[in-house]
């Protein structure tokens, strides 16, 4: 009997110390999600009755689709050039030449910075007057006008690939050291030129982890909104849209803004669980 | 042979070229928008095919200290971000406690949960903290804005502090009791000391998080509450990008130096995900 | 064509202050098992990555089947190794991994099925090839990984501490099957190893290392038998060390004091009379006799501790101040304090230098 108050009192102080945690966590995540679900299924502007008008109204236009198209070719995008980044930074990451520390410091300063900060760094960089065109027009000469990138559709991948890789590479970097020297010398000694060893063992055995990094890539890159609002110019995503719901019309349209969100949220937790199974199956 | 033994050596260093090259471009690559911002917050009379800035100048610094009111808005920024940390921590220290030396059934499944608000973006739950803040009249205040910031700040603080409470270990406190120290004079003599570390990373951590946040702040700010990403946002729009430079090296210079000092102790790569093993 | 299947000659290897191999010689015949013995951090496994090709010496050359190969690099010298820890490919399946090596050479296909069923077959896990290597234990992994090295019948076969990740059973057990492989095909093998019960029962010879040198090569009988060096008799077995003093050169022997009793020994080079060396002998070979016995080659001593074992005795006997070690399964109990007198049969005992400097080859 003592034993199980014991038990009880033991359950009972972990649930206490846990609370504010767990508050927070309903607090500050959970309810307002629920709350924008609410607000979604409720009609524009009103505060009681429910309604699917605010899907309606959204998925119907063709408008709509464009913009989830439009989020997810630059979320898959933004990854797959994240993981041709990462791969080959990270091999030669792996070599420790001198002065590596800082370039293992450098894969985190995009995420160290606030996004609009870097955005607006990247559109200096990348304007009419910034170095890559003075170097082409100027040193190369091989252009006459400057190349347009800020707000092409290229210029907002490269800005993406700069503020999300970070996340993609640092999960690589760690798989690849994680990763036994021992496959390699076995199959270097099996006869495997370096490249075949990168090619049918290494590669195949750090995948999982790219993979994984490039999960967190391709979440940010589909709920971007500072890059995209700042450089997106035309291109407007998912995030951006539904912001702009409750900025430039008024009165505010909220019951939009949470519909939106809310197909956003849902089409992240599909890819989300798909790419999962996708992972299981590999490991099994 | 031995002029084969040359041939190879100068492959081998031809291939470290190339690599030193690949790592010089990306590091650059990373770095450039950051000195473009800071040589535009420098510069004057940077029109036209230039590469650099014919002559330098702290007139954006001045212009920007006075039009944009960095006074006001950095003290926001500091007041948001010390309410925020102060919050964040009280709210860590407890739920760490308890992740990280007490027995809980489903503790992979809370902390993956409680991670949640840091893996989806804000924007998604950003909509339904403000609409309850309008509600509860929390817009535009600082605890309002402090409050929405924990959202993201308080994950990784229960990150840090849970794994570092977790490596506090049972039989150095129990030696300290054998030494005949009580529950407090061991509190403070070893627990305190052990885990101030942990403590001061996640501390430095939160708050640099809360400074440097955007989407939550755009979402419950108003005009006394303006902090400085805001602020920068709206001084890109206004056109101005001299003065929008000066006042993003405010942002910048704080992270960058944090990124320094952090990266001895702790190791930032473990800060980044919290996506353990899919 | 030289009896060398593998030469290193003279290979030096640092890393910054360390000097992991110092003028390590060595010549491995063809067809035999080569074992390279000795503590961690003696230099024996960075000896073997220079025949792997692993490590590039600083100096000295690498030569295998007549061929220097020190320029080349690991991929096309041509050797099969096996890995302390299997390094089986964890995505592939046992026979996805046996076939690699045959892969990697762009076999065609049937030829490689083929090959790959035979590997199986010697290493009888025909059955498990659809497996993958965490699904199996142990020992078979290890099996998997001896196929992946034989598979395409190298030249050479190179074994890093293999059982080491074994228990103690299974280690016996797997030495035979290794052996046996081995003198099957015919190949010539270098096996690392720290454990000398190993190294005895497996190896033509053994080349036993200390400190980035090689101390001695020999069979094992020698090795055991006829220690070159303080370093290989003691790590070897267990040793008696009694300092001694060359007193007279007679015939093929040599007559060593200790103190004032005389013990007759095997000669052996390089000694001069006054010379202070040691007398060496294994503590089972020394024969403990009451003490008015009266014989040739004996010390007098008294029993200092006397320990039961089970199988045998282990005394410790003080002769003037020396302790030396006896193990005895014999009949007789001898008491401590009592007077003993120990003899030295001439054929078991052995004269070394005491000496830490490394023989240079």
């Amino acid at each position: 009997m003592a034993s199980f108050l014991k038990s009880r009192r033991y359950a009972l102080t972990s649930l206490l110390m846990l609370s504010p945690g767990l508050a927070g966590f309903f607090g500050l995540f959970f309810y307002p999600v629920l709350v924008t679900i609410v607000r979604s299924l409720r009609p524009e502007g009103e505060a009681s009755g429910w309604t699917l008008q605010n899907y309606v109204d959204f998925l119907g236009q063709s408008s709509a689709r464009e913009v989830i198209v439009l989020t997810f070719v630059l979320a898959i995008s933004c990854t797959v050039l994240s993981i041709l980044l990462s791969v080959p930074l990270t091999l030669l990451l792996r070599r420790k030449l001198r002065g590596h520390r800082l370039f293992r410091l450098t894969i985190l300063i995009p995420i160290t910075v606030p996004g609009l900060v870097g955005a607006l760094g990247l559109l200096l960089f990348y304007g009419s007057r910034g170095w890559p065109n003075l170097f082409l027009t100027q040193t190369l000469k091989v252009i006459d006008q400057p190349l347009q990138i800020n707000y092409t559709l290229v210029g907002v991948i490269i800005f993406y690939v700069w503020h999300y890789f970070s996340y993609t590479a640092v999960t690589t970097l760690s798989t690849l050291e994680g990763l036994d020297p021992a496959y390699e010398e076995a199959a270097r000694v099996s006869g495997a030129s370096p490249w075949q060893v990168l090619r049918h063992v290494v590669i195949p055995l750090i995948m999982p982890g790219v993979l994984a990094g490039s999960v967190l890539t391709f979440m940010a890159a589909f709920g971007a909104f500072s890059i995209p609002l700042i450089t997106g110019g035309n291109y407007r995503p998912l995030a951006v849209q539904i912001y702009k719901q409750i900025s430039i019309f008024t009165p505010a349209r909220w019951g939009a803004a949470s519909a939106m969100a809310m197909v956003m949220a849902a089409l992240q937790l599909v890819f989300l669980t798909f790419y999962m199974r996708v992972m299981r199956r590999r490991e099994a | 042979m031995k002029t084969l033994k040359q041939y190879l050596r100068a492959l081998l260093d031809a291939k470290k070229l190339l690599a030193y090259t690949f790592l010089l471009c990306f590091f650059l690559w990373v770095s450039m928008p950051f000195v473009m911002i800071a040589l535009k917050s420098i510069g004057k009379n940077w029109f036209g095919k230039l590469w650099l800035p014919p002559d330098l100048t702290a007139d954006w610094y001045k212009w920007a200290i006075v039009v944009t009111n960095i006074p006001e808005v950095l003290k926001n920024s500091l007041v948001i971000a010390a309410l925020a940390v102060t919050i964040a921590t009280l709210i860590a220290i407890p739920t760490g406690w308890a992740l990280g030396r007490r027995k809980i059934p489903g503790k992979e499944a809370i902390t993956a949960i409680i991670l949640l608000p840091r893996m989806i973006p804000p924007i998604a739950y950003a909509l339904g903290v403000a609409q309850i803040f309008y509600r509860l009249h929390l817009i535009d205040t600082h605890i309002g804005v402090a409050i929405a910031h924990v959202a993201i700040c308080a994950p990784y603080a229960i990150l840090v502090l849970s794994s570092t409470f977790e490596a506090l270990d049972d039989r150095v406190l129990e030696a300290a009791s054998v030494c005949g120290a009580n529950n407090m004079r061991t509190f403070f003599h070893v627990t305190l000391p052990l885990v101030m570390p942990g403590i001061l990373s996640s501390l430095i951590f939160t708050f640099t998080t809360s400074y440097n946040e955007f989407t939550l702040t755009l979402m419950t700010y108003g005009p006394k509450t303006m902090t400085l990403p805001v602020r920068t946002y709206l001084a890109i729009g206004e056109g101005y990008w001299e003065v929008t430079s000066a006042l993003s090296m405010l942002l910048i210079v704080p992270s960058l130096f944090v990124l320094f000092m952090i990266q001895r102790q702790v190791q930032p790569e473990k800060l980044v995900g919290g996506f353990k093993g899919v | 064509m030289s009896d060398w299947m593998i030469e290193l000659v003279d290979i030096t290897k640092r890393y910054g202050d360390l000097v992991a191999n110092d003028h390590v010689t060595l010549r491995i015949l063809r067809g035999e098992l080569m074992t390279l013995l000795g503590p961690s951090g003696c230099g024996k496994t960075t000896a073997l990555r220079c025949i792997t090709g692993q490590n590039i010496p600083d100096d000295g050359r690498v030569l295998i089947d007549g061929k220097d190969v020190t320029d080349v690099p690991t991929h096309r010298r041509d050797l099969g190794m096996v890995f302390q820890n299997f390094a089986l490919f964890p995505h592939m399946t046992v026979s996805e991994n046996v076939e690699f090596p045959l892969m990697i050479r762009r076999m065609n296909k049937d030829e490689r099925a083929g090959m790959v069923m035979e590997a199986l077959k010697l290493i009888h896990l025909e059955g498990y090839a659809k497996h993958y290597p965490r699904q199996l234990s142990g020992g078979q992994q290890q099996r998997v990984g001896l196929a992946r090295a034989l598979v395409y019948r190298p030249k050479v076969l190179l074994l890093d501490e293999p059982l080491s990740n074994l228990d103690a059973k299974l280690r016996e057990e797997m030495r035979f099957e290794i052996r046996d492989l081995q003198k099957r095909l015919g190949i010539t093998a270098v096996y690392v190893t720290h454990d000398q019960e190993e190294a005895l029962a497996l190896s033509d010879r053994v080349a036993v290392m200390n400190k980035g040198c090689v101390q001695q090569v020999g069979t094992p009988a020698e090795i055991y038998g006829q220690p070159a060096t303080k370093f290989v008799a003691d790590f070897i077995g267990l040793s008696d060390f009694i300092p001694a003093k060359v007193a007279a050169f007679e015939d093929n022997s040599v007559v060593l004091a200790v103190n004032s009793e005389r013990i007759r020994v095997p000669a052996v080079n390089g000694l001069q009379v006054g010379f202070d060396v040691l007398l060496f002998i294994r503590p089972n070979d020394v024969q403990i006799r009451p003490a008015q016995a009266q014989e040739d080659n004996t010390l007098t001593g008294a029993i200092d501790k006397s320990t039961y074992l089970g199988d045998k005795f282990d005394y410790r006997v003080d002769v003037h101040g020396i302790e030396v070690r006896v193990q005895t399964h014999g009949a007789e109990r001898f008491e401590i304090g009592e007077q003993v007198s120990l003899h030295f049969p001439y054929q078991r005992c052995s004269v070394i230098l005491d000496t830490e400097v490394c023989p240079v080859r």
